[in-house]
């Protein structure tokens, strides 16, 4: 029996609100195709992906119309390639770079992730390799994106990564100087990373995983946005409590990750490629309406980084859990609320009145995903600093036990309150401040280790 | 052997009608197979579907359920059915729709969608319509079986949306299912 007012409901959320997938990412085991030199490597990637995603993104399109939920974006991912590489050197690296970019463009994708390590604990010579392959292998690539764990709660932080990230990001942005310093949007650090991640800059198809797997990431910042109007609007705000709104944002989150599933485990089908998990996180898109920003606004601060913020963030960040982990078979990845800068034009605006500043979104993101995420920097700030920036990240993630992450653009030859534009879904913002730049040389000199933090003695 | 029969009752709503026509039915020993009730405004319809004993006529049946002693008389259509009722449950077909249709109330409005349904060889399985303020909604739920091309089909639908002057979509079944029941996808 057809009852309207669901119905309509449902309808409001597809056409009029923007509802879509995300991303549906293949996640794609490499370790099979390494040889003893790089050429037969990279042939061997080559095949291997052509083989797997061949149909991928036009079956993802199809079903995105069968169903009328468009899959905004067709992503792989792959095992980090610092584990495929062991034993190469940088040149090689930056070889195995433009082999997945070619391969990327083959199969039609937007953006493949996984030029990544996993050095939580320890360093091996080809890592350094890897790692100081970066600026140039995401210089030459086009749709390739790094990460690096260099942290976890099982192992602590890795200082002497930490120390090369901290180069790494100056490098990428320098090398990109004409773009604003975009090489360093295509590079995150993370403290406890997911192997199934569908999100960039950070997917990666983790060992333990099936040869081929589909990840899929819905969003939807703008549907539960409209909704917590209408809502307000229908019953007045006088008449509400935050857990009215609360279960408001769980019972749309519940409506918008099953339609994930829905296309998800369709493509899954018709591909003959295992299902994965679906990850629930709230990711924005410069798109006005399409922001986290607005949910903070529409739940009661005037301005996002006043106090309060963080309190709705926390609350915001569980409910989309609790509505999503009921709505699909298998949840994992990041899920939860993503608070990029640059990517969400309602928080980049706050940048520019001066109300959000650094030290309130790392705040923030102690109670939400993912972490300092697509913030631009003054290009003046040195390698030390940024390091130490993103060592106060690892170390909310390390002893919090969840995932945090740094993606950090010291936009060359620009100072705060500037303003920088990647286009796209990379978005735009002014330049945040950053303050004791240099104070923290002799923090990051130390090198080795800040072991793991216990896990009993909870109290 | 058995006599499937198909019974359409209509009445004013109000309490005892289904222990009336049911009751009139099991005094015929008559076994009830299925039935579908909705009321509208005020007013409700059944149709049911029973089976009764060879000597039973739809008269018989016809008569019992008329001359219920009630407040009111029923309208009572029986059929016999000349080919037993397959009784398996039916499943939805793989390609059902929902078309959600909304505009500024006016005649016509729903022989307009339908007939355009019709010229398509499209089956409505269903269709609900609400009037609010003016604005007239149509709910159908469709089969496309025998649509080859849903592309083309949206195209045309769109054209005919903006020739009615309606808000017309179509998206399919899968959708408004898991978004309104807990179920396996």
């Amino acid at each position: 029996m057809l009852r309207s007012d669901q119905i309509l409901a449902t309808v409001e959320m597809i056409q009029k609100e923007n509802l879509d997938v995300r991303t549906v990412t293949m996640g794609i085991n490499l370790l099979d195709c390494r040889s003893g030199d790089v050429r037969t490597t990279c042939d061997n990637i080559e095949r291997k992906i052509r083989l797997l995603a061949e149909n991928f993104v036009p079956t993802c399109d199809r079903i995105g119309r069968k169903l009328g939920i468009p899959v905004v974006n067709k992503r792989i991912s792959v095992t980090p390639i610092a584990l495929v590489g062991q034993g190469f050197k940088r040149r090689e690296f930056v070889e195995l770079a433009k082999c997945l970019d070619k391969s990327a463009g083959i199969a039609g994708v937007d953006i493949l992730g996984g030029f990544s390590a996993q050095v939580e604990k320890g360093l091996t010579e080809s890592d350094r390799e890897y790692i100081l392959s970066i600026p140039e292998a995401l210089a030459v690539t086009e749709k390739v994106c790094a990460s690096i764990n260099i942290a976890s709660s099982q192992k602590g932080i890795n200082m002497d990564a930490l120390v090369m990230v901290g180069q790494t990001v100056k490098d990428l942005a320098e090398g990109t100087r004409e773009s604003g310093g975009f090489g360093a949007a295509k590079f995150v650090v993370f403290c406890n990373q997911p192997g199934d991640n569908p999100f960039m800059a950070g997917a990666i198809h983790g060992t333990g995983e099936a040869d081929a797997v589909l990840n899929v990431g819905v969003s939807g910042p703008g549907v539960i946005a409209r909704s917590l109007e209408r809502l307000i609007s229908n019953k007045g705000a006088e008449n509400l409590l935050l857990d009215d709104l609360a279960d408001e944002i769980k019972q749309t989150t519940f409506r918008v990750t099953r339609c994930g599933e829905l296309v998800g485990r369709q493509v899954s089908r018709e591909l003959g490629i295992e299902f994965g998990v679906v990850d629930l996180s709230l990711a924005p898109t410069p798109t006005i309406g399409d922001s986290v920003g607005e949910i903070l606004h529409i739940l009661g601060v005037d301005a996002i980084g006043a106090p309060g913020s963080t309190a709705i963030v926390a609350m915001l960040n569980d409910a989309v859990k609790k509505g999503g982990i009921f709505a699909g078979k298998a949840v994992g990845g990041l899920s939860g609320a993503f608070i990029p800068v640059m990517e969400d034009a309602v928080l980049a605006d706050a940048v520019g009145r001066g109300e959000l500043c650094l030290e309130k979104l790392e705040a923030m993101t102690c109670v939400c995903s993912v972490g300092l995420d697509m913030i631009a920097i003054p290009g003046s700030v040195d390698a030390d600093t940024i390091s130490a920036i993103i060592a106060d990240e690892m170390a909310i993630g390390m002893v919090n036990n969840k995932t945090t992450a740094a993606r950090l653009i010291p936009v060359p030859g620009k100072e705060a309150g500037e303003h920088v534009s990647f286009g796209g879904l990379f978005g735009a913002s002014p330049i945040l401040p950053v303050r004791n730049v240099g104070k923290s040389s002799r923090f990051v000199s130390w090198g080795g280790r800040i072991p793991a933090p216990v896990h009993s003695f909870k109290n | 052997m058995e006599k499937q029969m198909i019974i359409s009752v209509m009445s004013k709503d109000r309490p005892g009608i289904i222990a009336e026509v049911t009751g009139a039915i099991f005094q015929l020993n008559g076994d009830l197979a299925d039935l579908s009730q909705s009321i509208l405004r005020g007013y409700l319809t059944m149709t049911l579907l029973a089976a009764f004993p060879e000597e039973v006529t739809p008269q018989d049946v016809h008569s019992a359920i008329a001359h219920v002693k009630s407040g009111n008389r029923y309208d009572v259509i029986v059929k016999s059915m000349n080919t037993p009722v397959d009784m398996a449950p039916t499943a939805l077909p793989a390609k059902t729709y929902i078309v959600t249709a909304q505009g500024e109330n006016k005649s016509g409005l729903v022989y307009g969608i339908s007939s355009f349904c019709f010229e398509r060889n499209i089956n409505i399985l269903d269709l609900s319509t609400t009037l609010t303020d003016g604005c007239y909604t149509m709910i159908l739920q469709i089969d496309l079986s025998e649509i080859d091309s849903i592309k083309d089909l949206r195209q045309d639908l769109d054209k005919y949306a903006e020739k009615a002057g309606m808000h017309v979509m179509m998206q399919h079944y899968d959708i408004f299912k898991v978004t309104h029941e807990v179920t396996l996808i």
